[in-house]
C-alpha cells in the first residue's frame, strides 16, 4: 500500500510532466498553424513556420507540401526567384507521378507570370513528350495557350486551346485579340510607299495627314533645288529635314501600330485577370 | 521590489520602434499585373495659368511638339528631350543662359560618337542628362556613373 | 498497488507521445532556428527569432547577432541602439565598438574620431585606428601627413590606402576658368581639355561649319543667309564655351563621386576591419 506522501509526490510528478507535455508541439500541429497562416494570406509568416518545420522535422514527410507551400508564398508575394528555388525542391521531392506534374505545372506558372515565357515553353514542351503524361493534355495545352499569350503569340495561344476544344473561351479570346492587331510590317511598309499612309492605317489621320505634308513639302524643296543647281541647298534640305521627317514617319507607323497593340492585348490580359473565372498563372 | 517604469519604458519603446521597422521590412502579398508596361511617351499638354510667360512658354513647346516633334521622329538620344530640355532649363535660369544651354545640348545631341562612357541611361534606353548639370552652380550637379539605370 | 500500476502506466504514455514532438517555441530550439536563418543570410526572419528569446536567453552572442542582422538590414541606428543591451564584460564589447564605427559610417559618410578609455585588446584597437583613419578621408581636410595616414594600415591595405590618400589631397580636379578660356581662343577645346574629346571636336566642327557657311554666303552676297549662319554660330560659339566650362565642373563632380566610391570599396573590401566571425562554421 503506498503512502499518501509518495503518492502526492508521484500525481505531482505527473502534473508537471503534463504541463511540459503541452508545451511540445507535433510537426504535424506545426503544418498546421503554418497553413493556416498561408490561409490567411500572411505569406511571410506562413513561410518562416515552413521553414521552422523542415529545420526540425528530420523525417522526409514534409519535405515535398512544406516548400511546395513555402514556394507557392513567395509566389504571392512576387518573390519568382525564390518561389522557383521552392518549386524545384518541390518537384525533386514528389513522391508520385502526380505530384511531379502538379509541382512541374507551378513552376511553369511562375515562369509565366515572370514572363520567361521561352522557359515555360520548353518545360512545356518537355511535358508534352514525355509518355508517362499522355492523359494530361489538356492541361498541358491549357498552360502552352497562357504561355503564348504572355509572349505576346496570341495566333498559337489559340491554336493551343482549340487542341482541347474548339470552341474554348480562351481560343475565341485570343481569335478576338488577333483579330483586332495592327499588322507592324504593313504599317511600315505603307509609310515607305506613301509618308503618312501607315499612321493613317493604325488610326492616327492627324498625324499622318501631317507626316504626309512635310514630306510632300521638303522633297519639293530638295527637287527644286537640285533642279535649280543648288546642289548643297538640296543635299541640306534632303539631309537635314526631307530624310528626317520620311524617317520618322516609318518610326510613327511602327510606333503606333506597337501602341496600340499594347493597348488591345492589355485589355484582354486585364479581362483575364479580373474577369475570367478559370485557372489562371 | 521596486520597477525601473524608465527602464520599462525605454524596453517597451525601443520594442516597439524595432518591431515597426523589422514590420515594413516584411513584405505583403503582391499585386502582381498581367498587363504589360506601357512605355511609351506622352505629352504632358496641361497647363497651369498662375502666370503668363509660363503659359506662352508652355504654348510655344506645344506648338512644336504636335507639328513638328512628334510627325519628325525619336531623334534625341537623351532624355529629357531638347525640347523639354530648353523648358526646364527656362525654368531654372535666364533667358540667355537657357540658350547657351540649349545650343550646348544641340552640339552635344549632334555627336555620333558613342556616349555609353559618359551618360547614365533612363530605363527605355535613352541617356539621362537633366539641365541642372548645366547651371553652372556646382551645388546643383548629381553626378551619376554611366554605368547607373536612372528612374525618371 | 494498482494505484500505483494506473498512475506508472500513464507516466509512460506521457514519455511515448513526446518522442513525436518537438518544443518549436521552446527558447533554445527558437535560438537555434535563429542561427540558422542568420547563416542562411535571412537577417529579417533570423532577427526577428531572436527578437523573441533575447530577454529570456539574455546571451551576448544572440544580442551581437541582432546588430549584425540590423546593420545587414540597412537599420543602422537600431543596430547602434542594441549596444545598450550589452555589458562592458561581453566577449563581444570590441566587436560591437567597431560595428557601431561601422554602422554611422554606412548611414552617414563623415568623419569619426572616437577614442576609448577602457583598455582594449590590441588587434580591435588597430581595427578602430583603421576605421577612424579611413574616415578621415570623408572629411574637407585630412590634415595629417601621409606617413602618419598610413601608419595603421598592413601590408596589403597599403597601397590601396596610399592611392585613396593621394586622390583626396591631390584631386585631379580641372579648372572650369581655363576650359571655358581655351573653348573662347578655340572652340571645342575646352571640353577635350575635361576629357569629352567627342563633343569637343563636334563643338570644333559644328561652331566652324556655322563660321564657314557664314562667310560663304557673305561672299556670295547672300546676306540673309549670311546672317542667319552668323547668329546660329554665334550661339554654337556662345554654348561651346558655355558647355566647356559646365563640363569641367561635371568631371570634378565624378572625382568627387570616384573618391566617396573608392573609400566605400576600400571599406567594403576590408570589412570595415571586423574580424571574420565563424558562426556558420
Amino acid at each position: 500500500m503506498i503512502s499518501a506522501n509518495k503518492l502526492k509526490t508521484v500525481l505531482l510528478f505527473i502534473f508537471i510532466l503534463m504541463i511540459e507535455a503541452s508545451a511540445q508541439t507535433s510537426a504535424a500541429d506545426q503544418f498546421n498553424y503554418a497553413k493556416k497562416l498561408f490561409d490567411e494570406e500572411k505569406y511571410f509568416d506562413a513561410v518562416t513556420e515552413f521553414k521552422r518545420l523542415l529545420f526540425f522535422d528530420k523525417s522526409d514527410k514534409y519535405l515535398f507540401e512544406a516548400n511546395k507551400f513555402i514556394g507557392l508564398s513567395y509566389k504571392s508575394g512576387g518573390k519568382f526567384s525564390e518561389a522557383l528555388t521552392y518549386l524545384t525542391l518541390t518537384e525533386i521531392n514528389s513522391k508520385t507521378k502526380d505530384d511531379f506534374f502538379n509541382s512541374r505545372i507551378e513552376i511553369i506558372k511562375v515562369n509565366i507570370l515572370r514572363r520567361t515565357t521561352s522557359r515555360a515553353l520548353s518545360l512545356l514542351d518537355s511535358l508534352n513528350n514525355d509518355y508517362s503524361f499522355t492523359d494530361k493534355k489538356d492541361e498541358i495545352n491549357y498552360w502552352l495557350g497562357w504561355a503564348y499569350i504572355f509572349s505576346d503569340d496570341w495566333e498559337n495561344a489559340s491554336l493551343s486551346f482549340s487542341k482541347i476544344n474548339e470552341n474554348h473561351e480562351l481560343k475565341l479570346l485570343a481569335d478576338s485579340v488577333s483579330n483586332e492587331l495592327y499588322n507592324k510590317t504593313l504599317a511600315k511598309i505603307l509609310s515607305v510607299i506613301i509618308p503618312g499612309a501607315g499612321q493613317i492605317y493604325t488610326g492616327e489621320y492627324f498625324s499622318g495627314l501631317l507626316s504626309f505634308g512635310w514630306n510632300v513639302l521638303w522633297g519639293y524643296l530638295t527637287v527644286q533645288s537640285f533642279v535649280d543647281d543648288r546642289i548643297f541647298d538640296g543635299v541640306m534640305t534632303g539631309s537635314f529635314l526631307w530624310m528626317r521627317f520620311y524617317n520618322g514617319n516609318l518610326q510613327n507607323a511602327e510606333k503606333f501600330a506597337e501602341e496600340k497593340n499594347l493597348i488591345v492585348t492589355n485589355n484582354a490580359l486585364r479581362y483575364l485577370q479580373k474577369e475570367y473565372s478559370g485557372n489562371k498563372p | 521590489m521596486r520597477i525601473d517604469f524608465k527602464l520599462v519604458f525605454f524596453v517597451l519603446l525601443f520594442s516597439i520602434t524595432a518591431f515597426c521597422q523589422t514590420e515594413q521590412l516584411k513584405w505583403q502579398k503582391a499585386d502582381i499585373s498581367y498587363e504589360k508596361e506601357n512605355n511609351f511617351r506622352h505629352r504632358d499638354y496641361s497647363f497651369q495659368f498662375n502666370d503668363a510667360g509660363e503659359v506662352v512658354k508652355k504654348s510655344l513647346a506645344m506648338t512644336y511638339w504636335f507639328f513638328i516633334s512628334d510627325v519628325d521622329g525619336d531623334n534625341c538620344p537623351f532624355r529629357p528631350s531638347c525640347s523639354s530640355f530648353l523648358i526646364d532649363a527656362a525654368k531654372e535660369t535666364n533667358i540667355l543662359q537657357t540658350s547657351l544651354m540649349f545650343f550646348d545640348r544641340f552640339t552635344r545631341d549632334m555627336n555620333v560618337f558613342k556616349r555609353k562612357n559618359h551618360y547614365p541611361r533612363v530605363k527605355d534606353g535613352h541617356y539621362y542628362d537633366p539641365p541642372l548639370n548645366y547651371t553652372l552652380s556646382e551645388t546643383k550637379i548629381q553626378y551619376i556613373p554611366a554605368s547607373s539605370v536612372v528612374k525618371e | 498497488m494498482r494505484k500505483y500500476f494506473i498512475l506508472l502506466i500513464i507516466l509512460n504514455s506521457i514519455i511515448i507521445a513526446q518522442q513525436d514532438s518537438i518544443d518549436f517555441r521552446s527558447p533554445e530550439n527558437i535560438k537555434k532556428f535563429g542561427d540558422y536563418l542568420f547563416c542562411q543570410g535571412d537577417y529579417l526572419r533570423a532577427v526577428e527569432e531572436y527578437k523573441s528569446v533575447q530577454n529570456i536567453l539574455r546571451n551576448d552572442t544572440v544580442n551581437f547577432k541582432m546588430m549584425l542582422c540590423y546593420s545587414n538590414l540597412g537599420l543602422y541606428e537600431t543596430s547602434n541602439d542594441l549596444y545598450k543591451e550589452t555589458s562592458w564584460v561581453s566577449p563581444f564589447h570590441n566587436d560591437i565598438e567597431l560595428l557601431k564605427i561601422k554602422n554611422k559610417l554606412l548611414e552617414m559618410p563623415r568623419s569619426i574620431q572616437v577614442f576609448y578609455d577602457v583598455p582594449m585588446d590590441s588587434v580591435f584597437s588597430i581595427g578602430i585606428s583603421k576605421l577612424n583613419m579611413t574616415s578621415r578621408l570623408y572629411g574637407e581636410d585630412i590634415r595629417i601627413s601621409k606617413s602618419q595616414f598610413l601608419s595603421p594600415f598592413d601590408e596589403k591595405e597599403n597601397k590601396a590606402a596610399a592611392s585613396l590618400y593621394d586622390l583626396k589631397t591631390n584631386p585631379p580636379y580641372k579648372s572650369p576658368a581655363l576650359a571655358g578660356i581655351m573653348s573662347a581662343i578655340i572652340p571645342g577645346t575646352g571640353k577635350m581639355y575635361s576629357g569629352e574629346w567627342a563633343d569637343g571636336i563636334t563643338s570644333f566642327i559644328v561652331t566652324g561649319l556655322m563660321a564657314f557657311l557664314a562667310y560663304d554666303n557673305f561672299h556670295a552676297g547672300h546676306n540673309t543667309r549670311g546672317w542667319i549662319f552668323t547668329t546660329l554660330g554665334t550661339f554654337f560659339y556662345g554654348g561651346n564655351v558655355y558647355g566647356s566650362i559646365a563640363a569641367a565642373q561635371i568631371f570634378n563632380a565624378k572625382i568627387n563621386f570616384d573618391i566617396q566610391d573608392g573609400i566605400k570599396l576600400f571599406l567594403d573590401h576590408n570589412n570595415y576591419f571586423l574580424p571574420d566571425y565563424d558562426f556558420c562554421k
